[in-house]
């Protein structure tokens, strides 16, 4: 009896081991007619939460809601500096001489996807008045935009329209629908950033219907007419299938801007004259623990794009200045570098009386001496050697990189360590151990945040700074850190910034002085001279004058020794040989993934020519 | 039965009412604020007040307090702040895949542990005993990280032997469900059988040196009938203690870490980005879920006992 209830056990388990080793071969996904699928398997480290656009504040927000919804506009795929192009619309927007009306003309025959939202459920033609209404919703208190203040004060009788009721029957003057494909919107006055705007998540175009329908529960059934629809949406991954409605756009290269030198080599010709998406069905894996996301990139059958964590550095490169991966990398899969657009920096708050503006100008003076010693016992070098593989840009000023090249024409003293200068600041405004402040670095708890700090707290020792004398704040959440930096509790804020447009005024807003906290001025900064300079160029169209008072700007927060600015981090990325694609998770951003096509078996095995 | 079962209810109710009031002491003064982690980058003044208004944050205490209870009383807990989505709809569809998840585990964690702790107390002080509680030590003593890791390097990844995913979950047919649940199962008990092991060997020691033990023994009783007709039927209440009072846990919270680390999209994740994010209706129906499950858990642990014991009385 014993015996037999062994062996029934072991049959059991054996039964079991074969099923599931069974299952465990690289199988291909198959379509209803069993011909094999072209999936797509991309990775994230971030999982957004939410999918309506009015909150799609997050890269990895906007990767699904580029994906699943339309934007007026988006850039073009490979070129460099970022350029914008239409998508949603038929042509960029015809803008009148005073800079005040944007008319945008809208493809005709667009469709929503198909959905219960609409009678028969079947997508209809997404039309000027569903753009005019998805800003609208920006303004509708009871949907708690995260992305309003792109049109705040910008747009006519907008901003009215949400305080006095958010009724949307009625008109609102600035966005006048001229007809079904055709919308005007009327500016306040000029901004040259608005069609940025018009490219952003935030400003994906929403059906009413799916609203009415679906109302907080949109945040996770997208219904837009996106090249991909929603499938499947969960805290680990979210699955997308081709949108078969999605309008029919040939690929022209030559215009996306490829450039055989830098381009060669990626299989991108492949997609040349065809019309996107190329894939059946996008996977997108969202895998915040480093270890887990190169084991499943490296295991083959899995997820088929990453980033290299910092801890795998060394075993994938081969040279760091340039950057080159070790030749057997090379060999099993494609890479390429992204410098971010954005920055890293560490705010000094100056509503702080004792570290920033001070209504005596003896103290102020001080205040300032204080705050430049401190930047220059930053050692960005060793900050960039530690926590950014030694691959990060540093830079001076405010400006990144992939904003601007107005980096180049600033100094590279306010980057350069200068131990010396630092003290001599500190004796000459007679700041000694005993009467320095006190102050609070506050930060998001992780060990990485808490190296940081130490790291910081250590060059400040280096120039006599006490170490009891700035103190770790640590909060367990980003809500609660960030509640603290916008109620200008902390006297220093290390900050991470990712441009929304790549345009510099999307940071020199950073410290417009009417931006002060809660708004994005977390330093609290207020200059009078900066103020008024930011004003007369935020109506400017881009140009040398505009970039030489840009320039004028950010010297003046160098100047002030406002920020401990800035360095942009770098990426390395690696994808498997059988995809076709260039990965962007910066500015072009989610939209890349339309561009991605599979290599069929028969591709693979064919030698390159 | 039923009369108790009733009764227990009844008496379970202060309990829940404690447990949620804490609770919510906690969340209110004592958790994140989830107001700036829904402003956005560039808020201003009102759109805070409006935010916090939304919340409820700007509500006195017990009026907040009265509303979680109507919550739990009609299970309606609104929408998650996070995603959006409606909390029962969260938790239902997030629950099942936890259970899926940690079930095997937890079964073959204590099968396994209480049949390795009957060898190691009938052989005890043996290499036998020795052996299995030197194992126990080493899966109590390493982290549940590093095993995570370790066996994803070991059975899933290019590494190892690459027999199963380092990530996704699909219970559609069996052969997928086996095929995502082995390893993750694996780790659970290999960590479950180290506590586990130790808990039910020092019981089980403990009922050997009894006298109708010994009795049994001189009357030439087998092994197998004294360790599993004697021994481990006068075991079982401790037993069942500790499987019952773990099931709320085993139900609600999932494993985090197994959930993050293999992309399964259980209610364990879900529990705790809310927690750090001070998602209220979602921690709100989680910790009343778990209060009343405790109250069941209790009720039924009392059948058991009643069972495994007839000199228990319902009463």
């Amino acid at each position: 009896m014993r015996n037999h209830a062994v062996t029934y056990l072991a049959t059991l388990l054996v039964a079991l081991g074969l099923v599931a080793c069974g299952k465990g071969t690289d199988q291909p996904a198959t379509g209803s007619d069993g011909s094999a699928l072209k999936v797509y398997r991309h990775s994230m480290d971030g999982a957004p939460t939410n999918l309506d656009p009015v909150h799609s504040a997050t890269i990895y927000a906007n990767f699904l809601v580029l994906n699943t919804y339309d934007t007026l506009y988006s850039y073009k795929y490979l070129t460099r500096p970022y350029a914008l192009k239409p998508n949603l619309a038929a042509a960029m927007p015809e803008v009148s001489q005073d800079g005040l009306t944007y008319t945008i003309r809208i493809k005709p025959g667009v469709r929503f996807v198909d959905d219960s939202a609409f009678a028969n459920g079947q997508g209809r033609e997404l039309v000027a008045s569903d753009v005019a209404y998805s800003l609208k919703r920006h303004f509708d208190p009871s949907n708690r935009s995260q992305g309003s203040w792109l049109w705040a004060g910008r747009i006519k009788g907008l901003d009215a329209w949400g305080e006095n009721g958010a009724d949307y029957s009625q008109d609102v003057e600035g966005l006048e629908v001229i007809d079904k494909h055709t919308l005007a919107i009327h500016l306040t006055k000029p901004y040259p950033q608005l069609t940025y705007t018009l490219a952003v998540g935030f400003s994906a175009v929403v059906p009413h219907e799916a609203v009415t329908k679906y109302g907080r529960e949109l945040s996770i059934r997208p219904v837009g007419s996106g090249p991909f629809r929603m499938a499947k949406f969960d805290t680990a991954k979210a699955v997308l299938e081709a949108n078969p409605h999605f309008r029919q756009e040939p690929i022209d290269l030559a215009a996306e801007g490829f450039d055989p030198a830098v381009h060669g080599g990626l299989g991108l010709e492949a997609i040349e004259g065809r019309s996107p998406p190329f894939i059946d069905r996008l996977e997108i894996d969202f895998i915040l623990e480093t270890a887990a996301r190169w084991n499943s990139f490296t295991k083959g059958n899995e997820i088929q794009f990453t980033s290299v964590p910092v801890e795998q550095t060394d075993t994938v490169l081969d040279s760091r200045d340039p950057i080159e991966l070790k030749p057997d990398w090379t060999e099993r899969y494609h890479s390429t570098t992204g410098v971010e657009a954005g920055f890293v920096f560490t705010s000094l708050n100056m509503d702080k009386p004792y570290l920033g503006h001070n209504d005596d100008p003896q103290q102020d003076a001080r205040n300032r001496e204080l705050r430049c010693a401190m930047r220059d016992a930053m050692d960005w070098t060793a900050r960039n050697n530690r926590f950014y593989s030694g691959i990060g840009v540093v830079f001076p000023g405010i400006v990144p990189p992939a904003a601007s090249d107005l980096h180049s024409k600033l100094s590279q003293d306010s980057v350069s360590r200068n131990l010396e200068r630092a003290r001599a600041r500190l004796k000459k405004a007679g700041w000694t151990q005993d009467n320095l402040p006190t102050l609070e670095y506050g930060f998001q708890n992780s060990v990485t945040s808490r190296q940081l700090f130490e790291q910081f707290r250590g060059f400040m020792a280096d120039i006599g700074y006490p170490s009891s004398k700035i103190k770790p704040v640590s909060f367990a959440t980003f809500g609660d850190y960030n509640k603290a930096i916008k109620t200008s509790q902390l006297d220093v804020i290390p900050m991470g910034w990712g441009l929304d447009y790549p345009d510099s005024e999307n940071t020199l807003q950073l410290f417009y002085g009417p931006n002060h906290t809660p708004g994005s001025n977390n330093s609290n900064y207020s200059n009078p001279a900066f103020d008024a300079l930011f004003e007369k160029t935020a109506v400017m169209q881009p140009g040398p004058e505009r970039e030489e008072l840009y320039l004028d700007m950010s010297q003046m927060v160098v100047d002030d020794c406002v920020t401990i600015s800035g360095l942009s981090r770098n990426r390395i990325y690696l994808w498997h040989k059988d995809v076709i694609g260039l990965p962007d998770r910066e500015i072009l951003g989610g939209f890349w993934l339309r561009y991605v096509d599979i290599k069929s078996a028969d591709d693979q095995t064919t030698p390159a020519s | 039965m039923l009369q108790y079962t009733l009764k227990k209810l009844l008496a379970g109710l202060p309990l829940i009412l404690g447990v949620t009031f804490i609770s919510f002491v906690l969340m209110v003064y004592f958790g994140p604020d989830k107001t700036y982690e829904l402003a956005g980058k560039n808020p201003t003044e009102e759109q805070i007040a409006q935010i916090r208004a939304d919340l409820g944050y700007d509500q006195p205490f017990f009026k907040r307090y009265t509303n979680y209870v109507i919550e739990l009383a009609t299970l309606n807990f609104g929408h998650s702040d996070s995603t959006g989505e409606r909390v029962t709809r969260l938790l239902g569809r997030t629950i099942p895949i936890s259970l899926a998840l940690t079930l095997p585990g937890f079964v073959l964690g204590n099968v396994i542990g209480i049949l390795l702790a009957l060898l190691a107390a009938y052989y005890r002080s043996t290499w036998i005993d020795k052996s299995i509680m030197t194992f126990a030590v080493v899966g109590m003593s390493v982290s549940f990280l590093i095993i995570i890791i370790g066996f994803q390097v070991m059975f899933s990844s290019a590494y190892g032997l690459n027999m199963f995913p380092v990530r996704g979950w699909s219970m559609d047919t069996l052969g997928e469900y086996l095929y995502y649940v082995t390893v993750p199962t694996l780790a659970i008990v290999f960590v479950s059988l180290g506590y586990n092991t130790r808990f039910y060997r020092a019981v089980i020691v403990e009922e050997l040196g009894k006298d109708h033990i010994r009795t049994a023994r001189a009357y030439g009783a087998s092994a197998r009938s004294i360790l599993l007709k004697r021994v481990l039927k006068n075991s079982m209440i401790p037993i069942i203690t500790r499987i019952m009072f773990s099931i709320p846990l085993v139900v609600i919270s999932g494993s985090l870490l197994i959930e993050s680390y293999f992309g399964i999209p259980g209610v364990g994740k879900v529990t705790y980005d809310a927690i750090t994010t001070g998602d209220q209706p979602v921690l709100k129906a989680v910790v009343g879920a778990t209060a009343v499950l405790f109250v069941v858990v209790l009720i039924v642990t009392d059948v058991l006992y009643r069972l495994f014991d007839p000199r228990v009385e319902l009463k």
